[in-house]
């Protein structure tokens, strides 16, 4: 079940009116509703994957009261490492035993000695790294005493389960969802309104640019050897803007859902592309990962307080992990690598923390500064994203290649009937409203609010794709 | 909440408005193709006087050449659609008798495609936007299973149906941008490719016994007094289960079996598609052996 389906829209309003009307006597029922319906939700993509999401949730549930309540050092540690390791057990499994076998096996054939690994003919079970990563937070901060062990299991089971963020995120914190699901929520007006316009510009997100851009970025990437040098630059900015429209547009969508129900999660995007540096873009690019990986690796690992090999150390672990969170091949270790490569001359010449403030333009020579700085971020974006947009780093080096040496520049007719330039004003409209409202979460809340709505619902019907039906790319990580 | 409420339904209402405002829109547009497919043209059409009419799928599309035809003074022109199923064959023949067409001749290509009697969504989505102007079409998609969301709820097949009528169509329309479907008289010559799959695999093939829309053709011709003649067009060598021809042979033997006319891969651009070359050889043949003057 998609947030953009059919289904969804049956499923949204039942559960919504269960839950203010029939089940709203209080926080427990309420609580209770949730997971029912997030149970349902989740069983709509594999029921079988269910007992694997509830027997996460129990060994986190259990183990955090273990450590919690171990008297010695000795217990809170076996209960700590053994949450770790069950939990990081299973998304190894999932996730990644395939690809260390078998690129286990290309390293023992490249050495000149026969392999064949055995692979497991497992599907990756949807959400799997989400809901394994709000279980590590939780069980990591019981064990450094940040934070309590929650005693009641429904509560807790709807932190890790709640269905808006379960299979792609924001990446709770227990600090900051748990305490809202200890209360009984009561209706409100102006939040639930917030609520509708983040699903409905999420949708705008998603169907309009996403699942548009998703076709030419397609055509361009798979057949880039035939491609001109203007084509394979548009292919590297559709594919970011199809990666943007898509995650962030599920993000405003499961945030917006879930004000409906009055609960309010991390904020996990904030106009990235408009960033003057790659550490203010990582400030602002799915923000629940890269503070996760921020509080539990970077600073347990140092941080970037020890001495300048630390710092490059740790800054490569970061990036390297995190690009590997994404998937298992290469081309995603390759992205963090050379976001690392990106990030480092800034942290080193500690201009990391440089641009904090809110962006300003004015008539000025500083603007042209600003204004230029944010394409070249871009730029820079667009060229990791090839590494994550490609099949193999070797696709993505050629691909770069081209653009360089083709020197086309002329307009091309991809092989699935679209002229390669089609989507530049669309794209063009997109940014320019994104940069009007980038003080706020979404642009549609304010003056003429529902004008604004009812264009926003017009272009959704009217440009969006919806037969080429797509997943939410992160879906797969 | 009664706010919210109140407030919901406004969105809704909205919406609403939204679709039947857009859908209005669009059928308007699609009310003035005339140049952009076949079944644009002959929609919004008058009646036409043709000695030969060529319904079918590509296997038609690609196979006969109506210049062939016309050397013989016979007035014609090719409307197998690419992808298209009888479902489709058989609506276009319903919209020609509906526009007062006078036609002498009917060939279809009726082989493979009497395996199935669906619609072919991506060739029948061409015919929705007329849904509400024609009770041809309407009645056509009656039993199909989404026909109420399709007829119903406003704006609902433009987006479902949206790479095919959408958004993009709509400025194709307006730009009034030529496809070459109509081209050639409908026939669209294939060249002989260099990588050309010359394999093909059907033995899991089988023909309906009672294909619905083959039989409401053949029914319509007879009615209309139209010499209907239907016909097996030639597939490469190389295929498994060529035994599908004799079943279709068996269970309709007036279908004219020319399958292998033409066999030599030269001929092919694809296994089950005639290069320009091989449809002159077929359509020669054919013109002999049905309008020997």
């Amino acid at each position: 079940m998609f947030f953009n389906s059919i289904a969804f829209a049956i499923f949204l309003p039942i559960v919504f009116f269960l839950y203010w009307f029939v089940f709203n006597k209080n926080k427990s029922t309420q609580n209770a509703l949730l997971i029912i319906a997030s149970y349902y939700f989740y069983s709509c993509w594999d029921w079988r994957f269910l007992f694997l999401l509830v027997f996460s949730t129990f060994l986190d549930y259990y183990t955090g009261i273990q450590i919690e309540k171990g008297k010695s050092e000795k217990s809170r540690k076996f209960w700590f490492w053994l949450s770790i390791l069950v939990n990081l057990g299973f998304l190894g499994l999932f996730k990644y035993y395939n690809f260390f076998a078998s690129s286990f096996a290309e390293l023992l054939t490249s050495a000149g000695f026969k392999a064949s690994p055995i692979l497991l003919n497992v599907i990756l079970p949807v959400g799997i790294s989400f809901y394994t990563f709000h279980g590590l937070s939780y069980v990591i901060d019981i064990y450094y005493k940040r934070i309590k062990a929650e005693y009641n299991f429904v509560d807790y089971s709807l932190f890790v389960s709640y269905f808006p963020l379960l299979v792609a995120g924001p990446i709770e914190r227990a600090t900051h969802l748990l305490p809202q699901v200890k209360v009984k929520r009561e209706f409100n007006f102006q939040t639930a309104k917030e609520g509708v316009y983040q699903i409905v510009w999420g949708l705008v997100k998603k169907v309009v640019i996403a699942d548009t851009c998703a076709p030419y970025a397609n055509a361009i990437f798979d057949n880039y050897t035939s491609m001109n040098s203007f084509s394979l630059i548009l292919g590297a900015i559709y594919f970011a803007f199809q990666i943007y429209g898509d995650f962030s547009g599920y993000s405003d969508i499961a945030l917006g859902v879930s004000k409906l129900f009055g609960l309010d999660l991390l904020r996990n995007f904030n106009y990235p592309y408009f960033s003057r540096d790659i550490a203010e873009f990582w400030r602002r690019w799915h923000i629940s990962l890269s503070s996760w990986f921020r509080d539990y690796l970077y600073i347990p690992l140092g941080g970037s307080k020890g001495g300048l090999w630390m710092k490059i150390r740790n800054t490569f672990i970061i990036f390297v992990v995190s690009g590997f969170w994404h998937g298992a091949n290469w081309t995603y270790i390759a992205w963090g690598f050379i976001n690392a490569v990106y990030f480092l001359p800034l942290l080193l010449s500690n201009s990391n923390r440089n641009n904090m403030d809110a962006i300003q333009l004015k008539f000025n020579f500083d603007s042209i500064k600003v204004f230029s700085s944010i394409l070249y971020t871009f730029l820079l974006t667009c060229i990791a994203w090839v590494f994550f947009r490609a099949r193999t780093i070797t696709d993505a080096i050629l691909y770069l290649k081209r653009i360089v040496t083709n020197k086309d520049f002329s307009f091309q007719y991809l092989d699935n009937e679209r002229y390669s330039y089609e989507l530049l004003l669309m794209i063009g409209v997109f940014v320019l409203i994104e940069w009007n409202n980038r003080t706020k979460v979404e642009p549609l809340s304010g003056k003429m609010s529902m004008l604004k709505t009812a264009l926003a619902i017009l272009a959704i019907m009217a440009f969006g794709t919806f037969s080429d039906y797509k997943e939410f790319i992160y879906f797969q990580f | 909440m009664k706010r919210f409420l109140i407030y919901i339904v406004k969105i809704f209402l909205i919406t609403v408005l939204i679709a039947f405002i857009l859908d209005g829109l669009y059928t308007y547009i699609f009310l003035q193709s005339h140049n952009r497919g076949k079944i644009e043209q002959v929609f919004n059409s008058n009646a036409q006087k043709y000695d030969v009419v060529i319904l079918g799928s590509s296997r038609a599309n690609n196979h006969f050449v109506p210049q062939i035809f016309e050397k013989r003074g016979l007035k014609t022109f090719n409307y197998g659609m690419s992808g298209g199923h009888l479902f489709e064959a058989s609506l276009m023949l319903k919209l020609m008798i509906e526009r007062k067409y006078e036609i002498k001749n009917v060939i279809l290509e009726a082989d493979l495609n009497l395996s199935n009697d669906h619609q072919s969504e991506g060739v029948s989505a061409k015919f929705l936007p007329y849904i509400h102007n024609s009770e041809i079409i309407k009645n056509h998609f009656f039993n199909e299973k989404d026909f109420n969301e399709l007829y119903y709820i406003p704006f609902y097949r433009y987006i479902k149906y949206d790479n095919k009528i959408g958004f993009r169509e709509v400025c194709k329309i307006i730009r009034d941008d030529k496809t070459n479907s109509l081209d050639n008289s409908g026939y669209y010559p294939l060249q002989k490719h260099k990588n050309g799959n010359m394999k093909n695999n059907i033995v899991n093939l089988n023909p309906l016994k009672h294909n619905k829309y083959y039989e409401e053709i053949e029914k319509l011709c007879k009615i209309h007094n139209i010499n209907f003649i239907a016909i097996m067009t030639p597939m490469c060598e190389n295929v498994k289960g060529m035994n599908y021809f004799e079943k279709v042979q068996k269970l309709y033997p007036e279908i004219y079996n020319y399958e292998n006319v033409v066999k030599e891969d030269k001929y092919f651009s694809s296994c089950g598609h005639m290069n320009d070359a091989g449809a002159k050889i077929f359509t020669a043949k054919i013109v002999t052996d049905f309008f020997k003057k």
